[in-house]
């Protein structure tokens, strides 16, 4: 768990210790002193350090071009145009909830004769779990990250002077609200009880820290349009990007969704004389894969990668969406 | 950032220790502190170890909370055996108990069971001054977490009860609360009371 560490020197005998984020005490290796640490207003910071270099960030970035539905001749015309890196500072919090949620669930079973039998179980779930949370501390404007995903590596503030820093604009108890509030809301998904009659959940924040982490800042562009990836600065990997789509994908998809959606419609109509519920079935499935194909269509002229505040709706995430119309649906039929 | 030299409250010594513990003990002057939002001078109690076991002494921390609760109505599925009867002084619902919150680093399942046990059963010890050279385990845990979990540990001993509890309408008020270590003996299968 305790993942990074940070070197500092022991007040007693100078000799050189180790903190490991997130700790208030440890012990001086030279002389057994009993050592304290004293955050910024209680919240310790640390840096994670830069292990990518400008053309480390920029090989991710183009084999990131190479993939998925973007423009194939991405990786051609594409032009950089400048690569940078930055630190964004993000707060990061563990907490631990610890409750009770109590309620049941309504089982519905139907018998022989078809008639319709509710069942209400009766649950009590203990919380007892450990939850981590981080979000950016400022504006992250068009860079597409809102929170951390990697936790590891060595930390060190030697870069500060060299690379540009971003400074933390949101405050440490909006942070700390957040992520009790996230806690909170993950233990309650975690229970799973539908029809909740008590709920009583406690949570401690264990830690809470300002992470300033290296982020290489990719921008490119294509056909006379400006686009952009984020590279991290530790791991290597592509946090969040933006990139033309293609229009040949764009094309075949329209036309292979059009025809597969009144396919589906016109095969249900036909069949509407062995069963008229056949009829509904096709419509519906035809009407879904249209709109899918509306969808991919709408947006796929760009493709998002990243945690953007205004994204286009990706193929799964419009899944989802129908998804929960049909919950919503079925939830209204009974 | 920074960093100082953690010294007792009392007498200005240095703490020395093996390990990193949220409660610091001064040896000299018999002192125990905490630095959890400012320094604090902690009422603690030692608790004597049965000398009839053998074994690696070991001294775990506890939070003892006097509580005072309120139960103004509760409903269980299938069950009707209410814990907290046991400490009701009044027909009103209202009663006193000793909530014993484990401070140092426990799996969910052992923390569980250390508090329920503790609580509903509380121990009787002879206290001691310190503690006879035997190790401490280190406490992780703040007073403030301690009485957040007291919740926690009056709704786990009426959940664990036969039945499905469903509601449980009451309010607990932690009046004081005491630094308690009690004596363990470490064993092959783990911790075992040395009371």
């Amino acid at each position: 768990m305790a993942d990074i560490s940070v070197g500092l020197n022991c007040p007693a005998c100078g000799g050189a210790v180790s903190v490991v984020e997130g700790e208030s005490t440890l012990l001086c290796p030279y002389c057994s002193s009993t050592l304290f640490i004293e955050g910024d207003q209680g919240v310790t910071t640390m840096a994670f350090k830069n292990r990518v270099n400008r053309e480390s960030a920029l090989k991710a970035s183009r084999l990131w071009w190479s993939r998925g539905w973007k423009a194939r001749d991405l990786k051609r015309v594409g032009r950089t145009t400048e690569v940078y890196p930055i630190y964004l500072p993000f707060w990061r919090a563990m907490t631990r909830v610890a409750g009770w949620i109590c309620g049941y669930e309504i089982r519905r079973h139907t018998d022989s004769k078809g008639r319709v039998h509710e069942q209400k179980v009766p649950k009590e779930v203990m919380i007892l779990n450990d939850y981590r949370f981080s979000e950016i501390a400022t504006d992250p404007g068009d860079l597409g990250i809102r929170s951390l995903r990697n936790f590891a590596g060595e930390t060190s503030f030697a870069d500060f002077d060299m690379i540009p820093t971003f400074e933390a604009t949101t405050s440490k108890d909006d942070a700390l609200a957040r992520a009790r509030s996230d806690a909170q809301s993950r233990a309650r998904s975690s229970a799973k009880v539908s029809r909740v009659t008590m709920e009583r959940l406690h949570v401690l924040t264990r830690r809470l820290s300002m992470v300033y982490y290296p982020i290489w800042v990719v921008r490119y562009t294509y056909r006379d349009r400006m686009y952009m990836t984020t590279v991290d600065g530790v791991t290597g990997q592509v946090l969040s990007g933006r990139a033309p789509g293609d229009p040949l994908f764009q094309s075949l998809a329209i036309t292979a969704g059009t025809s597969v959606g009144g396919l589906a419609a016109a095969l249900g109509i036909i069949m509407s004389g062995i069963a008229a519920e056949l009829m509904i079935v096709g419509l519906l499935a035809g009407g879904v894969i249209l709109y899918i194909t509306y969808r991919f269509f709408r947006h796929g002229s760009e493709i998002v990668e990243g945690e953007f505040k205004h994204k286009p709706a990706s193929v799964s995430q419009t899944i989802k969406e129908l998804q929960s119309a049909a919950r919503t649906l079925q939830e209204a039929y009974r | 950032m920074r960093i100082v030299q953690v010294k007792c409250p009392s007498c200005s010594s240095p703490i020395y220790s093996k390990q990193r513990d949220q409660l610091f003990y001064c040896e000299k002057c018999n002192v125990l502190h905490t630095r959890n939002g400012g320094v604090e001078k902690l009422d603690f109690e030692i608790a004597e170890f049965n000398r009839s076991l053998s074994g690696e002494k070991v001294y775990v921390p506890f939070w003892r909370l006097y509580c005072s609760f309120i139960i103004r109505s509760k409903s269980v599925e299938g069950g009707h055996v209410f814990r907290l009867m046991s400490w009701m002084k009044d027909e009103d619902g209202s009663g006193t108990l000793f909530i014993y919150i484990p401070a140092a680093d426990f799996d969910p399942s052992a923390f569980k069971n250390l508090a329920i046990g503790y609580t509903v059963s509380s121990p009787k010890y002879g206290s001691r001054l310190d503690f006879g050279g035997a190790r401490r385990m280190p406490a992780v845990m703040s007073r403030e977490e301690a009485v957040e979990l007291a919740d926690f540990v009056v709704v786990t001993m009426e959940a664990e009860k036969p039945g499905v509890l469903q509601r449980l309408d009451y309010s607990l008020t932690v009046n004081s609360s005491k630094v308690v270590y009690l004596p363990f003996i470490m064993g092959q299968s783990g911790l075992k009371s040395a009371l």
